[in-house]
């Protein structure tokens, strides 16, 4: 428990407060957008409903920028400075690492939701309850794990120019048709359906739903926990799988 | 006493090509061996295999009576790897911390970095120090958990003259203490100097285990000078000359069988003066051994 605790004191400095693009990509840019298109450019009166759900979307491509920018990078660029190795070399191994950097990605998408509610109460004036509030911390927690375990898995390629691309293909692809940008009733009739399988659709979905005191849905939890199960066997199978065929060293 | 590492007929290989074969090693506590031989001769996978980071393929490996990579021999080992850590946002002190933290005899942070006159750099980023300084950090994190075996695989790459000399006084102490080590470098007079015994690889193999001196009795080639008024023609039929040279009084004599040619040459001692002899130094050795030039 000590050596996780100390070991989420040294992430926290060097991922966070010692690393502004972390914040910027996380946090400040998706707050910049949330205003962008609920303030900036948009004309006449902006119905609660439609800040309520971008406030929602925006959550998500928080988590989403979060899991597969940030954290994939991290992951990639601690595997090649050497940190997974040295790690792998102590006494505690490297699961306190794993355990460190997740919880640090999940605070990060917790300072997310405060930082777009705050905006959203202070320059939309949006009200909710503190039921709603907290359903929606908790949905967007459990939400960004499949994507979050997707970075993770990315991390595993060979080159940082090769997880750049990576990131890029599937990132704004994927916000795009999961309805993030805009909603999805607004993409061509074929690309909806494919749209509407994407984890960030499930979790989008149901937290603009929790927001607008809409019926929740079954789909989205079952969709949510599908991408998660299914992650989660890929990682680990995944991982697994690359230990034994690299005979224990995961190296750059 | 009982080893600390016990290797029996170890094999390694990536796929087809064989890396290590036949490897037979027993280090006992307190030994510093000093591991050399060619790039890719095997060294570093030795290291990696013993560290469990690899795993043997076939014949018996333990470390401290484990198998390597078991929570018992991590907590008893201290690695140098060649790769050092300029990790981003993170300074000196951060890290000695975090590594600190892991072990059940670690040493305090702030003692180690004085101790290794590494106070100043304490607040210092990792990615901001020179090649040198984190030597000397990757240095310090080896040592934190106080290990009773280091691995230290090209420890004074990057270091200055003074670091170079500080690192060797600090290798002394610990081996004063008793701590073992296998110690691998490129630079062998530093490896002469402080290993109790040689282990030469030579193609995934160990070619020769044993102390230098028990070398240099195997390899005999020496250079005798001295001065002398006797005819250059008077050696050549000495035991082991390989040639002779001489300018003016200045006589110079190469031999295969150094204590041979010495024993040879105490009738005429009477006339040579200022004899010298040089044997070859563990980097002479490397190079012919290296070249075939002696199995």
């Amino acid at each position: 428990m000590k050596t996780w605790l100390v070991q989420l004191k040294f992430d926290g400095r060097r991922l966070i407060l010692r690393n502004f693009s972390f914040q910027f990509f996380s946090i400040l840019m998706p707050a910049g957008f949330y205003l962008l298109f609920t303030k900036v450019m948009v004309t006449g009166n902006v119905p609660t409903s439609f800040n309520l759900k971008y406030m929602a979307s925006m959550m998500v491509y928080s988590g989403t920028i979060n899991a597969l920018f940030g954290i994939a990078s991290i992951l990639l660029r601690d595997r090649e400075t050497g940190i997974l190795q040295w790690s792998r070399l102590t006494p505690a191994g490297v699961k306190p690492y794993y355990l460190s950097i997740g919880c640090w990605s999940l605070l990060m998408n917790v300072l997310a939701v405060l930082v777009l509610g705050t905006i959203a109460v202070i320059v939309n004036h949006v009200d909710l309850t503190f039921g709603q509030w907290l359903s929606i911390g908790g949905i967007a927690i459990l939400g960004q794990v499949p994507t979050l375990l997707l970075g993770v898995l990315m991390s595993f390629v060979s080159r940082a120019e090769t997880l750049s691309v990576l990131s890029n293909v599937i990132t704004f692809p994927m916000a795009i048709i999961s309805g993030l940008w805009w909603p999805i009733s607004m993409l061509p009739n074929w690309l909806q359906p494919i749209g509407k399988l994407m984890p960030t659709y499930f979790v989008n979905d149901w937290l603009g739903r929790v927001a607008t005191h809409g019926t929740l849905v079954k789909t989205d939890i079952w969709g949510t926990g599908v991408w998660i199960v299914g992650m989660l066997a890929i990682v680990l199978c995944g991982v697994q799988l690359l230990l034994k065929r690299s005979d224990g060293v995961v190296s750059a | 006493m009982k080893p600390i590492i016990q290797a029996t007929q170890v094999q390694f290989n990536y796929g087809a090509q064989v890396v290590l074969s036949g490897v037979d090693l027993t280090i006992h506590p307190g030994e510093i061996i000093g591991l050399i031989g060619e790039n890719g001769a095997g060294k570093t996978t030795l290291l990696n295999l013993l560290l469990g980071l690899r795993t043997v393929k076939q014949g018996q490996l333990t470390v401290f009576d484990q198998r390597p990579g078991s929570m018992i021999s991590k907590q008893k080992i201290g690695s140098m790897l060649q790769g050092d850590l300029p990790i981003r946002g993170v300074t000196v002190k951060d890290m000695l911390e975090l590594a600190a933290v892991q072990y059940p005899n670690a040493l305090k942070p702030t003692d180690l970095l004085a101790e290794l006159e590494l106070t100043p750099l304490a607040k210092r980023r990792l990615n901001a120090l020179s090649g040198g300084q984190l030597r000397r950090v990757t240095f310090a994190l080896a040592l934190i958990g106080n290990p009773d075996l280091l691995f230290l695989d090209e420890p004074t790459v990057g270091m200055d003259t003074n670091a170079q000399q500080a690192f060797w006084q600090r290798i002394n102490a610990l081996k004063a203490q008793g701590k073992t080590m296998i110690i691998t470098s490129h630079y062998l007079p530093e490896i002469q100097a402080v290993a109790d015994r040689i282990c030469l690889l030579q193609k995934g193999q160990i070619a020769f285990q044993g102390t230098f001196q028990a070398l240099q009795q195997q390899y005999q080639q020496v250079e005798i000078t001295c001065q002398t008024a006797l005819p250059a023609a008077t050696f050549m039929d000495l035991p082991g000359v390989t040639a002779v040279t001489k300018t003016g009084l200045q006589l110079q004599i190469s031999s295969e069988a150094g204590d041979a040619t010495l024993g040879a040459l105490v009738p005429f001692l009477a006339q040579l003066k200022q004899v010298a002899v040089k044997r070859e130094s563990l980097a002479d050795i490397f190079v012919h051994l290296t070249k075939g030039a002696v199995a």
